[in-house]
């Protein structure tokens, strides 16, 4: 995360009423992700361009941003870059393009997520869940606290993985990509990232090895490696470990 | 310069023999007072210069009779025993014959000059011409605008009514009649390669001189050229047209997609909240929306794999990591099925293989939802990989009904529809043929055998590699 800006959580706010920003040039979709999103407590500001979109990004705080693609005047793409650069709130991306250029695009953007039309409410709800229970959680690693997921324990401070009751041993390119992984739990991590967090950026080319990395960690965590609980796929995209199971 | 004033003097023939003969006329006036002192030689060498220069620009008639008076004259006043023509000696007749060749050889050297420089004066028009013509047919802008000015050209100095170009294609459909004395046609041809033909009208007989014939050929030539860069600019623009044209297809692909897929989400948004408030037909319309969400991705996909669009990334990728996302891909679809992966307990390297991981993945999915689609309920859908010589080898086994021998090339036809099976089924039988079209796309292939003891085997055929990490 890049954010510069003020900070952007509304502390005025009590814990369950949020800001919401959504910015979409359909009257159609901005009332469906209203429905789908909003509380009768939370505020709600709309747009329908991207330069008000950032005006109101910058004047309102929003703890969230719902981001359309194909705005009328600004270039969705680059509306999410300026968005990013002001604020480290999740922005979730509404696209009707589905190529995995374009999401891999996105990511690198600096969005959190991004969900392809035609999608249900639920769909949006359960990602936006995700992005907000994400956002409040302490940013970075912390070395004293191990992480849970699930029966799987990491100690990032002991650089331990316990599975259940048995330890699981980890060679360290296979801990750095959990590591990598873990500490971003509900985010999509490009395969360029995680190259850039594990090898760095100077390193030969082992990049195209990240596939097998991936096989043979999930052999190690995972209960069922041909059906991922932890890591999950994104498929032409990169990687995401599910916090939600 | 010579050129000119010999021409000037052939124009006005009385001058020059008035000229010449009054010259030869004051030298012997001037000689005769000194006839006595002065050497006959010097006289007759004198002469010989009126001789010469009176040659040189009066031609042989002017020549013949100066040299014929200088010997009279010379003879009756210089040679002794003055003012008679009786010869002396013998050698005075050296004198006669001396002008008379200077005289010839001096005609004939000028008329040879004359002559050359004649052709080099037309030359030296021909190359000015075509220099222009080549100018002008480089400046027009449009390639048809050259050659028209070619044609013109040649139209203008051959003083004929018409010049026009027959091309070639259009020389076997034209039934005019050619063989006519008022038609004359010049083949067009470039590099050895005839492009059409140069047609000369004229209401009279057309008699082209041997250096009219020679400019035709030249400008002819030209012809081609213009010709030639007019079918070029045209097949440049034809070129420029389909390349438009794709760009079109291809953002025409981008906009329907997102044109079918806003509403779709409007539709699927409406439906849902509908199923709040517990309307049975609620959960149909979302079905509806997401199966016709399923058709317009099937047929944007076949078009832009019809229009070689597709964009193929191969890349180092594991076949656990394929299945899995696959199986993930599904779940929502499944429904009571079941999907059985079948994989061998010592797998502990994993399955490599070289190829597109998202189309890979698009075309397993399809044979997994085609297999599931067709299973009795009960019967699981059995999913495995393994390594086969060069390939690795995704097999999707389910206990449907099979497909009949007849039928086994046709299952992989776009629109292909299993004879006797309802349209409830779902899709538009496109699966099969994306899910081989991609395979294919990236070296590999999807295969169908009947499997034992009844239903199929679809299996999806990709590169593998070796991998030592």
């Amino acid at each position: 995360m890049t954010g510069v800006g003020p900070p952007s959580r509304g502390t005025a706010n009590p814990d369950d009423a949020r800001t919401v920003l959504v910015i979409e040039d359909e009257q159609k979709i901005r009332d469906i992700v209203r429905d789908a999103l909003c509380e009768p407590t939370d505020r709600w500001f709309d747009a329908g361009t991207g330069a008000d979109g950032l005006a109101l990004a910058i004047a309102e705080r929003p703890d969230l941003i719902v981001l359309d693609l194909g705005l009328p005047d600004l270039d969705g793409l680059e509306v999410c870059r300026q968005l990013r650069a002001i604020t480290t709130v999740p922005i979730v991306v509404l696209s009707a393009r589905h190529t995995e250029r374009d999401k891999v695009a996105l990511l690198d953007a600096g969005a959190d997520d991004y969900v392809t039309k035609p999608f249900g409410p639920h769909e949006l709800q359960a990602r936006v869940r995700a992005q907000l229970r994400r956002a409040r959680m302490p940013a970075g690693p912390s070395d004293d606290q191990p992480l849970v997921i699930g029966e799987l324990v990491v100690d990032i401070h002991r650089r331990t993985v316990t599975r259940g009751d048995s330890s699981v041993h980890l060679t360290p390119t296979e801990w750095s990509l959990l590591i990598a992984l873990a500490t971003n739990p509900g985010r999509t991590l490009t395969h360029e990232q995680l190259f850039d967090a594990v090898w760095g950026k100077s390193y030969g080319q082992p990049q195209q090895y990240l596939r097998v990395y991936i096989t043979h960690l999930r052999k190690k965590i995972e209960v069922e490696p041909y059906a991922p609980k932890f890591i999950v796929t994104e498929p032409g995209v990169g990687y995401r470990f599910e916090v939600d199971r | 310069m010579l050129g000119t004033w010999a021409a000037r003097m052939r124009q006005r023939p009385v001058l020059p023999w008035f000229l010449w003969l009054g010259g030869l006329a004051a030298l012997t006036v001037a000689f005769l007072p000194f006839r006595g002192h002065v050497d006959k030689l010097n006289v007759a060498l004198t002469f010989l210069l009126v001789v010469l220069g009176g040659s040189a620009a009066g031609g042989r008639a002017l020549g013949l009779t100066l040299a014929g008076t200088a010997y009279l004259d010379f003879h009756y006043f210089f040679v002794e025993r003055y003012d008679s023509l009786v010869m002396a000696k013998p050698m005075d007749w050296l004198v006669l014959v001396a002008f008379l060749v200077t005289s010839l050889v001096a005609e004939q050297l000028l008329t040879r000059a004359l002559e050359r420089a004649d052709v080099a004066r037309l030359r030296a028009e021909e190359v000015e011409r075509l220099a222009a013509l080549g100018s002008e047919t480089l400046h027009a802008g449009r390639a048809e605008d050259a050659l028209s000015r070619i044609l013109d050209v040649i139209r203008a100095e051959l003083r004929v009514d018409r010049c026009d170009i027959i091309e070639r294609g259009d020389i076997s459909r034209r039934a005019e009649p050619w063989p006519d004395a008022r038609t004359f046609v010049i083949p067009l041809v470039v590099r050895g390669r005839s492009v059409g033909l140069l047609r000369l009208t004229h209401s009279a007989p057309i008699a082209l001189a041997p250096a009219q014939r020679r400019f035709v050929e030249v400008l002819s030539y030209y012809a081609a050229l213009g010709l030639e860069r007019v079918h070029l600019v045209a097949e440049a623009e034809r070129a420029d047209a389909f390349r438009q044209a794709d760009a079109l297809k291809s953002a025409l692909i981008a906009s329907l997609s997102h044109d079918l897929r806003t509403p779709l989400t409007t539709i699927k948004a409406l439906a849902s909240r509908l199923r709040v408030r517990a309307l049975p037909e609620a959960a149909s319309i979302e079905e509806e929306a997401d199966r016709l969400n399923r058709l317009v991705t099937d047929l944007l996909d076949l078009s832009r794999l019809n229009a070689k669009a597709m964009p193929i990334r191969l890349e180092l990728n594991t076949a656990e990591d394929l299945i899995g996302a696959a199986v993930q891909r599904v779940a929502g679809t499944v429904g009571s099925h079941r999907i059985v992966i079948v994989h061998p307990d010592d797998d502990d390297e994993p399955l490599a293989g070289e190829f597109d991981f998202v189309q890979s993945l698009r075309a397993l999915v399809n044979l997994v939802e085609n297999a599931l689609k067709y299973s009795p309920a009960g019967a699981p859908v059995e999913l495995s990989a393994a390594r086969v010589g060069a390939h690795v080898e995704f097999r999707v086994a389910d206990r449907g009904p099979g497909v009949a021998a007849s039928e086994r090339e046709r299952v992989f036809e776009p629109f292909y529809r299993a004879p006797g099976v309802t349209a409830d089924v779902g899709g538009a039988g496109l699966g099969l043929a994306i899910a081989s079209r991609l395979a294919a796309e990236q070296g590999g292939a999807v295969r169908h055998e009947p499997r034992p003891g009844g239903g199929s085997i679809f299996t999806l055929s990709l590169c593998a590699t070796d991998v030592t990490l």
